[in-house]
């Protein structure tokens, strides 16, 4: 956690890391989105079978299981709001 | 093999169980603030409250009847949860900063807490809500049958009990476990840790149910592989070439909007959060979780389809299918599952609603008629009497539906229903969160009309298997009005119904919502609250100022706080309010700061619009209007203004002062030159007075001198006294130039005639010199402005000086003319020793002299002084400059008359 003190150096690569991560969980959202929908979802879902299961099912687990990773992966990276507020 | 009676027992002392762990999870979160309650997994598990019934049953059921479509009811709740960072963080920060209670008072608090806006939404709430409630009912009452319609006990209990009577048997004990649950007390920030505790811990059993008999179907269907492979050797295949149409789009958008907009997953999502953190954790946690409870819908929908009768409903699946393999054990987790997701998703729904129909419906109306009376009955009991009678309400409402629908058999497209009426909310959500201009007009017009469309296109034809009107309507449209047939709108024929609906209903909303915003003014409370909303993260925690203000005392403030939040939280609020203003509680002075978090403290509990409308009435000042917000705003410029005046003023002092002070130097100097002055005078005068003297002393000694003598002492005291007389004429000459006393008309004269003049006076000094005249350029005759007489002064006066201080063995005397840029410039130089650096600035100085040069200084030193006054005085100047030969070159510039 890194402290929030003032526009200090660390303070702004922080910040240009922020906004990068940000940019990376739009673009994981919009492209998450994009890989659903046709045309591009058309592209896995072809007449085969994996291991006896049709290649869309595998397809849809797979973009599932990915992008779950990649959210835990991008949200574990970006920092904490320095002002979250809690309400208990 | 299980028994009716068993399974509604075991149903009973499960729901008993639920109930000790939601009392024991209250208490342990009020003793605790950091208890394991508060933690981001069990924050995950009560949104999977999104898992109900449908996904339990009718995911199955749909998976065995329209192949992967049930997934996009998963798939797009993970896109927004992906995208938690964007909208859902936004929403909770907004919602913890305003004490936002359920989407209808988050739209009303955005639209200028219109009380309109969250009755219309509350209203639509309830009603869109009732197919999804008779969904859960519908599970709940086919579960029970179907353990019964397979027990070899026979009925049991149940004997002679249809469809109908065990649902409104089941309706009437949720709405009983509801009140029991939910409405024990009132929360001041509708938060409700112990219902929270009791949906995670369901969303626990039902994932391990579902993960259970999914397993155990894949083991005895003898894996993945066997089970798709005998699945499509029957004939039942994955139609995977017409699964991504436009249905598949609809229902994932209906999905990303229901898990925004519908009531309790506003609720555990937004108003049950108590950390913000706790999203990041979600963001991918709940995902998650929806991809353990999909995995094993399709062998379960599969493996059901191979081996059950054909006339097997398929939404009960999970349950038929241990049944029938024997599991009694199993089954009875299956219904415990199945039970689980049913009731946590009516408590929890019936909870939001209630709150939104105590807050925005009744709340209002008791505010309206109480009119303020002191009657002394504590608000709070009877916003929970409100509350008992809306779980009520909206149960039954619920349970009418199921009446009306009872003949449709598959529980997924009830629910997508639910999720059409619930997304009318979703763009005027958004709206509110990114979009300054939308306007309370135009997001209410949206949302009523697309509520209509709704109504129309998607909750009346569900009613078209029980009744022959609604039959021939969706046949022939309104008084044979083909292009109004429900689900064929203005000749939209041919499509899916949903994505008919959907498609209507979503973009005339979003049509209005735009255009009308475009057009609406906003008013000014709408204003501030839009600004309050979009800006949410640049303000950061900085609460909106409170508009209201007037002179409202402790006492009624302090009356309305303890009606609403009870005696211990409203004394609490005032004694620390007290305490940070420093005063006793009884001296509180309320000020507009102190109004508004007692604004954003009741909005807590009874909502954004109606603790506006109470607070309203006390502070006398009601709300300010637009006059005098722009009063205020006046106000704010003027006192920016006088600030603003107020620092120039500053500076114009500083600059003043600092002038002074320049002044001040400047008479100081000028007090010691006048010194300087002085003695310079007295000197230069005692000099001849001294010579005058003596000589005149020994004239008057008489005898000693002859004649010749005489005659050369008589010569010396003339010459004396002419120098005198000479240098008095220069200094008063030079003082009445300074003080401007000397003045002649500047008119125009030539000034190369005036030139000419001076060189030929100068002629016979410069031939005694044997001084060398060599010219430059001339210029031709040039009209300046000044005195004729006084230039030529200025000229002899140069001239000579050139020639009394130069000792050059061959002296020259270089005198240039011309007109350059406008000015006359005369430029007179030398080759004699030149001004020493030291003394050029001292030169035009009174007194001053050069000191090399040679022996004959005559001169008081005043000739550059008056040369330099008398340009000055025509407007020119005169300044030493670098020249042509080594010497002095002294510059004449004066401007061209044209």
């Amino acid at each position: 956690m890194p402290t929030w003190l003032g526009p200090c150096g660390a303070c702004w690569v922080i910040m240009a890391e922020r906004r990068k991560l940000e940019a990376a969980m739009l673009v994981l959202t919009a492209l998450g989105t994009l890989l659903l929908v046709p045309p591009l979802v058309y592209i896995f879902s072809q007449p085969l079978t994996h291991f006896g299961v049709p290649q869309v099912v595998v397809y849809l687990f797979a973009w599932w299981a990915i992008i779950i990773a990649a959210t835990a992966a991008l949200t574990h990276w970006m920092p904490r709001d320095p002002d979250g507020v809690e309400r208990d | 093999m299980l028994s009716a009676d068993f399974v509604i027992a075991t149903a009973v002392v499960y729901v008993g169980l639920l109930f000790v762990l939601a009392y024991f999870g209250d208490r342990r979160a009020r003793e605790q603030k950091s208890s394991f309650l508060h933690s981001p997994a069990v924050y995950t598990l009560s949104i999977s409250v999104y898992c109900t019934s449908w996904t339990f049953y009718g995911a199955v059921g749909n998976a065995a009847r329209s192949g992967l479509e049930f997934l996009t009811i998963y798939l797009g709740p993970t896109i927004v949860f992906v995208g938690w960072y964007f909208v859902l963080r936004r929403l909770v920060r907004i919602s913890h900063l305003q004490r936002i209670t359920s989407v209808a008072d988050l739209l009303s608090s955005r639209f200028g807490k219109s009380s309109r806006l969250a009755v219309l939404v509350t209203c639509i709430a309830v009603i869109g809500i009732a197919p999804y409630i008779a969904l859960q009912l519908k599970a709940v009452t086919s579960s029970i049958q179907a353990v019964a319609g397979a027990s070899e006990f026979g009925q049991g209990s149940l004997a002679g009990i249809d469809d109908v009577g065990l649902a409104l048997g089941v309706a009437a004990a949720m709405a009983l476990f509801t009140i029991l649950f939910g409405t024990r007390h009132v929360d001041a920030k509708e938060q409700h840790h112990g219902v929270v505790a009791a949906i995670a811990f369901e969303a626990v059993v039902k994932l391990a149910a579902l993960l259970a008999v999914g397993i155990f179907v894949v083991f005895i269907g003898g894996g993945f592989e066997a089970i798709f492979s005998n699945a499509a050797e029957r004939g039942f295949r994955l139609d995977t070439e017409n699964t991504f149409n436009d249905r598949w789009v609809t229902t994932l958008v209906l999905s990303i909007a229901a898990i925004v907009c519908l009531p309790r997953q506003f609720q555990v999502t937004v108003v049950e959060n108590s950390n913000e953190n706790h999203l990041r954790v979600a963001g991918w946690a709940f995902p998650a979780y929806m991809m353990l409870m999909s995995i094993f819908i399709l062998p379960i929908a599969l493996y059901g389809l191979t081996t059950m009768p054909a006339g097997a409903n398929p939404d009960m699946f999970a349950l038929t299918l241990p049944m029938a393999a024997g599991q009694s054990g199993l089954a009875l987790l299956a219904f415990i599952g199945g039970f689980s997701s049913a009731t946590s998703m009516i408590i929890l729904e019936s909870i939001a609603l209630s709150i939104m129909v105590s807050n925005h419906i009744v709340m209002p109306i008791v505010l309206r008629f109480t009119s303020g009376g002191r009657d002394g009955q504590g608000v709070s009991h009877l916003l929970l009497v409100a509350r008992r009678f809306s779980i009520v309400l909206i149960l039954s409402l619920g349970f009418f539906y199921f009446f009306f629908t009872r003949d449709s058999d598959a529980l997924a497209p009830i629910g997508l229903i639910s999720f059409t009426a619930i997304a009318q909310f979703f763009p005027a959500v958004l709206a509110a969160l990114f979009w300054r201009d939308a306007s309370l007009k135009a997001a209410t017009a949206a949302i009523a009309t697309g509520f209509v469309i709704w109504v129309w296109s998607s909750f009346l034809p569900s009613f078209a298997s029980v009744s022959p009107q609604v039959a021939q309507l969706m046949q022939q449209g309104p008084w044979g009005i083909s292009w109004l047939r429900p689900e064929a709108l203005f000749g939209l024929d041919g499509f899916d119904p949903l994505t008919h609906a959907v498609l209507w209903s979503l973009s005339i909303n979003i049509l209005i919502l735009v255009v009308g915003s475009l057009l609406a003014t906003q008013s000014t409370l709408e204003r501030i609250q839009a600004n309050v909303f979009v800006d949410v993260f640049r303000r950061g925690n900085i609460a909106p100022r409170n508009v209201m203000r007037g002179a409202a005392t402790a006492n009624d403030l302090y009356f309305v706080a303890e009606r609403v939040l009870g005696e211990r939280r409203a004394a609490a609020l005032f004694e620390t309010a007290a305490r940070e203003a420093g005063v006793m509680p009884a001296a509180l002075d309320p000020s507009p700061e102190f109004i508004g978090r007692l604004e954003r403290e009741l909005a807590g509990s009874i909502g954004a619009a109606s603790a506006h409308v109470m607070l309203s009435k006390v502070v006398s000042g009601v709300e300010v209007s637009l006059e005098e917000v722009m009063q205020m705003a006046d106000e704010t410029q003027q006192v920016i203004e006088y600030s603003q005046q107020l620092e120039k003023t500053s500076a114009e002092l500083r600059s003043t002062a600092r002038q002074l002070e320049d002044a001040n130097a400047q008479l100081r100097v000028l007090d010691t030159q006048k010194d300087d002055f002085l003695s310079q005078v007295s000197h230069e005068v005692r000099t001849p007075m001294t010579s005058i003297r003596s000589f005149s002393e020994i004239l008057l000694d008489q005898g000693a001198l002859d004649d010749q003598q005489r005659q050369r002492f008589v010569s010396t005291i003339h010459q004396e006294s002419l120098r005198l007389t000479r240098l008095l004429d220069e200094i008063l000459d030079l003082s009445a130039l300074e003080r401007g006393e000397r003045t002649w008309e500047n008119v125009p004269i030539d000034a190369e005639a005036a030139l000419e003049r001076a060189l030929t006076v100068c002629g016979a000094l410069l031939s005694q010199r044997g001084m060398r005249v060599e010219f430059g350029g001339r210029a031709r005759p040039t009209m300046v402005e000044g005195d004729s007489d006084r230039l030529c002064q200025v000229f002899i006066n140069v001239i000579s000086n050139a020639v009394k201080y130069n000792d050059a063995e061959h002296p020259l005397l270089h005198v240039t003319s011309a007109v350059r840029a406008g000015s006359y410039v005369v430029e007179i130089a030398d080759n004699g020793p030149g001004i020493a650096k030291a003394e050029r600035k001292l030169i035009f100085e009174k007194f001053s002299r050069g000191q090399r040069g040679a022996a004959d200084q005559s001169g008081a030193g005043l000739g550059l002084a008056i040369s330099r006054q008398i340009v000055a005085r025509m407007n020119g100047s005169l300044d030493l400059m670098a020249g042509p030969l080594p010497g002095a070159c002294f510059r004449v510039r004066l401007a061209v008359l044209r």
